[in-house]
């Protein structure tokens, strides 16, 4: 069956003296279209970290699939990061290699190095024929071989995705795709990843401070609250109040809040 | 139809990697000196297998015997006795050959990173124009304008000379004027630095952020005015970096010049090979990495703090 | 600072002994200033030497040779210590054991690998390369001299060690100095720590690594003439030959040649560089 289940319970995370998340429980099923809404600093960006393995919780225990993520050996861990695409908000490219070399980079997680040595320096058709037809899928396929820092904003964007997608993913993480393209963009951004999360039947979890698009695009919205859920509802119940109650401002927090 | 598609691809990557862009000529360079190494190793006659003749390995055997400090020649080893000795050589030369290294090296670089923030100025293009800073109003004066169209280019050509003679060959032929003295070293470091500090000072030039700048000449303020207030300040921090940074390589010249004939570690190790004291000659070397290590040390502990400050 | 600067000068100064007065040269060096100086624009074409042995090849003959000498000892060397210093600078570098690249399991055997091993081995190649380093080339060279007597492979050895040291310093320093998102990006897909640090953190510092590269290469150039004081059979030698036997014109000659080959690698170095800026 394709899609992969993601299940947090009961987890904290802590840097140094700031309480990032706090005992934050809850589970997404396979396919589902998720997006996670809250101002900046609500630990939005942890809970995503969370779920590719890239942040480790203090308490509590992520499950991928059912496995729980901390206990699993290093290969096995390779191997489900490897399906968990993540787009970082900001790209996180090689900047001087070519679009198809930061594309291809994206299966490195499923080869040995010596094959990945083989893959990176001289690609088989097939590879490079396969990131091209991906580069045209988020719409810049005549960028190829390019440098990717030659590339605008928008465009390294797609790149980042397309690197996600190269990898076969099951689970697509995209943290604030629309934060670093100009708002023009930002709809595409987010138009692009629902609609190949729903052509592939995968699980789409998303990090979004616009929450009109959240509200068009999600079927499911979880609200962040200084690293609480406020609310998990699906996008049909939200009402505007939920969002009010997001963006409140509390007693005496209005400076202390950040990072 | 799948079919028809992947063909339509496959030709359509093809077009893309034939008009992607290229760094010709990059490759080219990397290619020719891969040729050049090649070539180097063929041809090159570099005796690789001649070095583990017999002779050679006699020569080897021989060395590896005297090195041995001279009391304890033929005997067991004693740490007691080789640092005794030790301690003596240091006492007697290693000491003040230590410190003339030091010696040199400081001056040498004093007296380069002077001249080379001197030589900076008129080779930084941004500053040697006949207004620097701010757009030209009216033309220049036919003289003027010659005149700082080959400032920049000549006083870097300088730059590129100083430097492209190694600090070697400008000792050596310095001691022929001069004279022996610690003076030709210093001045053959001195030279080199120069060209090489010269060269990094007027590239921080050229990268300072024009924009006050042009406000002070825009006060009517001098070309040294703007030197000497504007970019002091600027340049201080990253010029004294590139002193330390350089400096180290002076410390490692300075043990080498010595061979010459002045009085810094190198002439005693020539001395010793000289008279076959493989057991000093040795030492001595080792006294020269000693020294070249501590240098790098105060240069790192130096660099840190100018990079704080 | 300054003030440090100049008590430090004026101790320098004063230990050494040195007067101002030294600075200029007695009349007769200033007689072998005005001679030397004299030929600067009309260097030897053919050999000055009053007595030419029968079957001494003529001055340009070996003025060219000996360039090639020194060229082929520079390329030698600079691509063992290429060699070297990838090796070395390898594991000279921390980024591709430490580093927070997350994810990491709270007990495994393959952290006692990163507690233990790759330290030992971090400290043992920074030891290692400062040795390297810490001896100059004419040092080195003289060493194998006198423990090995003349060869040209001491000349590639004593050029390739301590450029090699010096190269994997500045490699390790330029890889772990990269940017390390890319690096946490492919890290988060399932690469591996060596996967990263070659696709994501090597090609980042790549163009900075050619670069010096190529400036390494016209030092070692320098260093190859230089060698030829102490008896090879490089461009040195021969300066320093004529210059002993009095033939300024042949020493311009040589001076010449030696100028042109630094002159071109210092142009060729430079547009290699601008060209590999973003």
């Amino acid at each position: 069956m394709k899609g992969t289940s993601l299940e947090l319970d009961g987890v904290s995370v802590q840097y140094g003296n700031t309480t990032a998340l706090e005992a934050v429980s809850l589970s997404i099923s396979a396919g589902e279209r998720v997006g996670l809404v809250g101002p900046s600093g609500s630990g939005k960006t942890t809970l995503l970290r969370l779920l590719n393995g890239s942040v480790l919780p203090d308490q509590g225990d992520v499950h991928v699939s059912g496995s729980p993520l901390y206990t699993l050996s290093r290969t096995d861990l390779r191997r489900v990061r490897a399906s968990i695409g993540f787009v970082y908000q900001d790209h996180r490219l090689v900047p001087n290699l070519q679009v198809s070399q930061n594309v291809i980079a994206g299966q490195l997680g499923r080869v040995s190095l010596l094959k990945s040595l083989r893959m990176m320096l001289f690609p088989s058709r097939v590879m490079v024929e396969k990131a091209h037809e991906i580069l045209c899928r988020v719409g810049i396929g005549e960028k190829l071989f390019e440098r990717t820092d030659h590339l605008s904003g928008g465009q390294q964007q797609r790149v980042a995705i397309a690197r996600a997608l190269f990898q076969e993913p099951q689970v697509l993480l995209a943290d604030e795709p629309v934060s670093s393209v100009d708002p023009a963009r930002a709809k595409d951004a987010v138009e692009l990843l629902t609609r190949i999360s729903r052509e592939e039947n995968l699980t789409l979890v998303m990090s979004l401070h616009n929450l009109d698009l959240a509200r068009e695009y999600c079927e499911r919205l979880i609200g962040l609250r200084r690293g609480r859920i406020v609310f998990d509802e699906p996008t049909s119940s939200i009402q505007e109040s939920h969002f009010s109650e997001l963006y409140r401002i509390g007693e005496g927090e209005m400076l202390a809040d950040g990072a | 139809m799948r079919r028809q598609e992947d063909k339509g691809r496959s030709q359509e990557v093809q077009l893309l990697l034939a008009e992607r862009p290229r760094n010709r000529f990059v490759r080219g360079s990397l290619y020719l000196l891969l040729a050049l190494i090649m070539v180097s190793w063929t041809f090159g006659d570099l005796q690789v297998d001649e070095l583990f003749s017999t002779h050679r390995l006699r020569n080897l055997n021989r060395f590896l015997s005297e090195v041995r400090p001279f009391p304890l020649h033929g005997k067991e080893w004693d740490w007691g006795v080789a640092l005794s000795w030790a301690q003596e050589i240091f006492k007697r030369e290693g000491l003040e050959a230590t410190l003339s290294t030091l010696g040199i090296s400081v001056v040498a670089i004093l007296l380069a990173g002077f001249f080379g923030s001197l030589m900076a100025l008129p080779a930084a293009r941004n500053l040697a124009c006949s207004e620097p800073f701010l757009p030209e109003i009216r033309p220049p004066p036919l003289r003027a304008r010659v005149f700082y169209a080959l400032l920049a280019p000549v006083t870097r050509f300088a730059l590129i000379l100083l430097r492209a003679i190694p600090e070697y060959i400008w000792a050596f032929i310095l001691l022929a004027v001069m004279g022996p003295s610690a003076w030709p070293a210093i001045v053959a470091l001195a030279i080199h630095n120069t060209g090489i500090l010269g060269r990094l000072q007027a590239e921080t030039v050229e990268n300072v952020n024009p924009n006050p700048l042009s406000a002070l000449r825009g006060l009517g303020g001098k070309r040294s005015q703007l030197a000497a207030v504007g970019l002091l300040p600027l340049l201080l921090p990253r010029g004294l970096l590139y002193l330390f940074y350089r400096w180290e390589t002076c410390v490692r010249e300075a043990t080498v010049l010595g061979m010459l004939g002045f009085s810094s570690l190198g002439f005693w190790i020539t001395d010793a090979r000289a008279r076959l004291q493989y057991d000093r000659f040795l030492f001595f070397v080792l006294l020269g990495a000693a020294v070249v290590l501590i240098g790098d040390f105060i240069s790192a502990f130096l660099r840190r703090i100018v990079r704080k400050a | 600072m300054i003030l440090c600067l100049m008590i430090a000068f004026v101790w320098a100064y004063s230990h050494l002994g040195l007067r101002g007065e030294d600075l200029h040269p007695s009349s007769g060096g200033l007689k072998v200033l005005g001679e030397f100086a004299a030929r600067a624009l009309t260097p030897a074409l053919t050999s000055e030497a009053d007595f030419v042995p029968e079957g001494t090849r003529p001055l340009l003959y070996i003025a060219l040779s000996s360039a090639r000498t020194t060229l082929f000892f520079a390329a030698a060397g600079m691509s063992l210590g290429l060699f070297l210093g990838i090796v070395l600078g390898f594991f000279s570098s921390t980024s591709w054991w430490a580093g927070d690249f997350g994810g990491v399991r709270r007990s495994s055997p393959s952290r006692i690998l990163g507690r233990v091993l790759f330290p030992v081995l971090y400290g043992g190649s920074r030891v290692i390369i400062n040795l390297m380093r810490s001896t100059h080339e004419v040092l080195w060279a003289v060493l194998f001299l006198t423990a090995f007597g003349l060869s040209n492979t001491a000349a590639v050895l004593a050029i390739a060690i301590p450029y090699g040291g010096t190269l994997a310093k500045i490699f390790s320093e330029m890889v772990d100095e990269t940017t390390r998102e890319p690096a946490h990006a492919l890290r988060g897909a399932g690469a591996s720590g060596l996967q990263t640090y070659s696709f994501a953190l090597v090609p980042q510092a790549l163009p900075d690594m050619i670069g010096y590269s190529f400036y390494r290469f016209e030092c070692a150039l320098r260093s190859s003439a230089i060698l030829g004081f102490f008896g090879f059979p490089t461009l040195g030698l021969f300066i320093r030959q004529s210059f002993s036997s009095l033939n300024y014109g042949e020493v311009w000659t040589f001076l010449y040649v030696l100028l042109g080959m630094v002159l071109i690698f210092d142009w060729w170095s430079g547009a290699v560089r601008r060209r590999l800026a973003p």
